[in-house]
């Protein structure tokens, strides 16, 4: 630039901060993170490292993942979906029920279960957006409703409800793998990539983002911030209807308690993946790495025989600690600018990188 | 020639002006605020609006950007008549407000914030490119320096405040409005905006400024509009602009020595509070004053002057950087339960915000302060907290005569009368009070001034932050004029008149502007 007042470019702390922007830097931290736990079980434990227990790590890491790639949607709008756990059971139940008294063919199965799952979804975004029930009490409430389903649907003999095994192959091979990748894994990947697209290069993503920062400012730009919200909410429940596809097929029956609790560890999965519960900050792939994170730390902490108790002292400490990193990071990132505000030698700040231009 | 076959009354000889306002009038329960108020703006000037507080400034960019209705009167725009009903209708005219606080997402980039709500796409997918294009396109015309690709909230307040007027720019906006805009900005990020400024009249652009800030407007403004108290009290070219002649016009000649102050002395009493070299950086310096027993000190200045972030630093509420604060002769460090238990007590600015808990009853508002009293093992004894909550009502008079009642129900000054009673009851060394009658009708007001030399007279020393002129000269013993977060002048003995006060509180010497000539 013409008059630019120091030929000798400084970087300071800030600018590096600013250049790799700040959402880089935390995905940066978190993958750094994760290598860390991995390295460290590795080191101690012969049996981690191995392409099979990998492969294993990442099946685990598959089903919550697919949620968690909606419920990523749901919280960057700073929402919250509580009952994505009983709506993999209501899908479950119902498809466990058609084979069983209707013996439906599979095509008709995968569609009903997806079916079953989208429409929760769009109940939830109606309580939500058209009768204004915030998302915590709405998703609270449709969990009970849900959860209620798949008692309606349980398959009884003698009036007492029995699982029966699910007989159709199609939906068996779903538990399955290809020479030890699980189909699970690639539909995890698969949903992840089409989520991180949608999130970040369509304008449905950027209104996403908008909505949760700044609800108002939103408003104002002309987005139909209800309309996105509700949105979010099919997307998570469409995702459910698939994860309830593969973990039928991994179990091989329904139980009534299926997916119960599932909505934690979904939630846990996004929370530790940077997503801000105060909404606008995170991506799909930070979830993703969240997922594979409890799922590495579970299988790891597995492999010592540690009591249950132990294990989930654990987990909870993990995403407490997570949780606290973020806060201090962004305080510190923002503590930061100011601090350059005041000595108001960034020159560099102030001109904000106009070497792109 | 489209214009012209055009018949009937849209055709006006084309306009020397881009905004007429003629004969606005408006009235808030029958209270008049703009009374017949004549308001324009030429193309690509900078024309500054200025008067004191409640002069009708802010009324009248509501009315112009649709906020609110006005009652009569005339609004041509580009030589047109036009109606501005909403917001969307002044964005559609071209007309933007940069707001005080900011509407960006702060997670989104400088491009997409922008682009919020018209982006480019090819098929589903956003055309990146090509936003970022029309940006950096947008960014070089108007020489603006700003990464197109930073977050908003990696952007200083200063840069923020670019992309909002970037904004406003890309929505084809002809007239910009900022109020206050270098009111949260460092010297050079003000610097900055001025050239922003500059570069926008030169595109072609007016802009509307409000500011308090008399050097600013004497270095920006093309022109000078002047309302007071609902009128149009003058309109200056550039070369008449003289600081000192704006504050005249701001208070009205007629008034110079007809409002006068108490007579201010300095107390005889001992000194309570002590402040040395108070700094917090970036928001005040180098204040240093003594407060004594029994004594209203006034802190007078402009709004954002740094009056409300020197006395919370004061009373434990915000953290300083350097300097010293003295109490009955002994070097305290400030928190806020180590000063209750000292005896200081705070009546915030935001009354609805910090002053109260608005679904609790005035009895249990006022208790809240006084559990140290009234629940001394951690078991309230309701009977003694119903028997102050009750004194308190009938003491400050605060109607209904109902302690019951939650205090977010009650009106302004009987709110207000019950944020004081949660002091009153105790042996208060320092009350520190900010803007106490803000909204507050004349009844109020005059009992909340007497609850105030009551707690003088009981050797209570007394801050009290104001910005009506009237009601700080009226209370205080002395006065402080802050300006710029520093003392700028202590008035302290004999008389003053309304314009001393206000031209202090716009940093304006008037014994130096006398030798000057």
């Amino acid at each position: 630039m013409d008059e630019s007042p120091s030929p000798v470019p400084v970087i300071t702390e800030v600018a590096l901060i600013m250049k790799l922007r700040q959402e880089s830097m935390r995905r940066l931290i978190s993958i750094i993170l994760l290598a860390v736990m991995m390295l460290i079980f590795s080191l101690t434990n012969s049996a981690f490292f191995t392409v099979s227990n990998l492969l294993k790590v990442l099946r685990e890491a598959s089903l919550s993942g697919i949620i968690a790639v909606g419920v990523t949607f749901v919280i960057i709008t700073a929402g919250i979906d509580l009952s994505t756990g009983a709506i993999v059971g209501f899908c479950g139940m119902v498809c466990a029920n058609l084979l069983y008294y209707y013996n439906l063919p599979w095509q008709e199965i995968f569609l009903i279960s997806i079916a079953v799952g989208t429409a929760c979804g769009i109940l939830n975004g109606f309580i939500v957006t058209k009768l204004r029930v915030p998302e915590f009490i709405a998703t609270l409430s449709t969990q009970y409703l849900y959860r209620s389903m798949v008692f309606v649907f349980a398959i009884r003999e003698n009036n007492v409800i029995t699982n029966k095994k699910i007989e159709s192959y199609p939906v068996l091979i779903l538990g399955g793998s290809i020479n030890g990748f699980y189909l699970v894994s690639m539909a995890f990947i698969l949903f992840a990539v089409i989520g991180q697209i949608l999130l970040k290069s369509t304008r449905f993503g950027t209104y996403v983002y908008a909505t949760g920062a700044n609800r108002k400012s939103a408003e104002l730009s002309g987005i139909n911030v209800d309309w996105v919200r509700w949105r979010v909410f099919i997307i998570t429940g469409f995702l459910c209807g698939i994860a309830a596809l593969f973990q039928m097929g991994r179990i091989g029956s329904v139980t009534t308690d299926m997916g119960t609790g599932l909505e934690f560890d979904v939630i846990a999965a996004v929370v530790v993946g940077g997503c801000a519960f105060s909404g606008g900050r995170g991506d799909v792939f930070g979830s993703v790495i969240g997922a594979i994170f409890m799922a590495v730390l579970q299988n790891g902490i597995l492999k010592y025989n540690f009591p249950t108790a132990v294990q989930l002292i654990m987990k909870g400490v993990v995403i407490v600690i997570m949780v606290i990193f973020d806060s201090i990071y962004n305080q510190y990132v923002q503590k930061k600018i100011q601090q350059a505000v005041q000595n108001e030698d960034a020159v560099q700040i102030r001109k904000g990188g106009a070497e792109v231009v | 020639m489209k214009m012209l076959c055009r018949s009937g009354r849209g055709v006006r000889k084309l306009s020397e002006y881009l905004l007429e306002m003629k004969g606005i009038m408006k009235s808030f329960n029958d209270n008049p605020v703009l009374k017949n108020v004549d308001f324009d703006v030429k193309p690509g000037e900078v024309h500054a609006l200025m008067g004191e507080n409640g002069a009708g400034k802010s009324t009248l960019i509501k009315i112009l950007t649709g906020i609110y209705p006005k009652d009569g009167g005339e609004i041509f725009f580009d030589g047109q008549s036009v109606e501005i009903n909403n917001k969307n209708d002044a964005s559609k005219l071209g007309i933007s407000c940069i707001y005080q606080e900011l509407s960006l997402i702060p997670t989104l980039t400088v491009t997409q914030n922008i682009m919020l709500g018209k982006e480019k796409r090819i098929g589903g997918f956003l055309n990146k490119g090509k936003m970022r294009k029309e940006v950096v396109e947008l960014i070089n015309r108007y020489g603006f320096h700003l990464n197109p690709d930073a977050n908003v909230e990696s952007l200083t307040i200063g840069q923020r405040q670019t992309v909002e007027i970037l904004k406003a720019l890309s929505e084809q906006s002809r007239l910009i409005i900022m109020d206050e805009p270098t009111a949260s900005l460092s010297s050079k990020e003000s610097d900055a905006l001025f050239e922003i400024i500059g570069n926008l009249r030169n595109n072609g652009v007016s802009v509307i400024y409000i500011s308090h800030r008399l050097e600013e407007v004497y270095r920006l403004a093309d022109r000078l509009t002047v309302l007071r108290d609902g009128v149009r009290e003058a309109v200056l070219e550039k070369d008449e602009i003289v600081p000192a002649e704006v504050v005249r016009l701001m208070i009205g000649k007629e008034l110079k020595h007809s409002s006068q102050s108490n007579e201010f002395r300095v107390s005889d009493q001992p000194v309570s509070l002590e402040v040395k070299n108070l700094t917090r950086k970036g928001v005040f310096h180098d204040i240093s004053f003594q407060a004594h027993r029994g004594e209203i000190l006034g802190f007078a200045g402009l709004v954002g002057a740094g009056r409300t972030e020197i006395v919370r630093c004061i009373y434990g509420a915000d953290p300083y950087d350097s300097g010293q604060i003295f109490f009955e002769g002994k070097e305290i460090k400030p928190s806020i339960p180590a000063n209750i238990e000292r005896g200081f007590g705070l009546v915030p600015e935001d009354r609805r915000g910090q002053g109260f808990t608005p679904l609790l009853s005035i009895e249990r508002n006022v208790a809240l302060t006084n559990y140290d009293t009234l629940a001394r093992n951690g078991v309230v004894n309701a009977g003694a907290e119903r028997r102050l909550g009750n004194e308190m009502v009938e003491k400050l008079s605060i109607r209904p005569f109902d302690s019951q009642i939650p205090v977010g129900n009650l009106s302004g000054g009987n709110q207000q009368k019950a944020v004081v009673a949660k002091w009153l009851s105790r042996d208060m060394k320092v009350m520190i009070i900010d803007e106490p009658t803000a909204g507050i009708d004349i009844g109020a007001k005059d009992e909340i001034y007497r609850i105030l030399e009551d707690f003088a007279s009981r050797g209570t020393t007394v801050l009290l932050v104001s910005s009506d002129i009237q009601e700080i000269m009226k209370v205080s013993h002395r006065i402080l004029v802050v300006t710029k977060g520093a003392i700028f002048k202590e008035f302290s003995n004999g008389r003053i008149t309304e314009e001393d006060l206000m031209m202090a509180e716009f940093g304006i010497d008037e014994e130096e502007a006398e030798k000057n000539g």
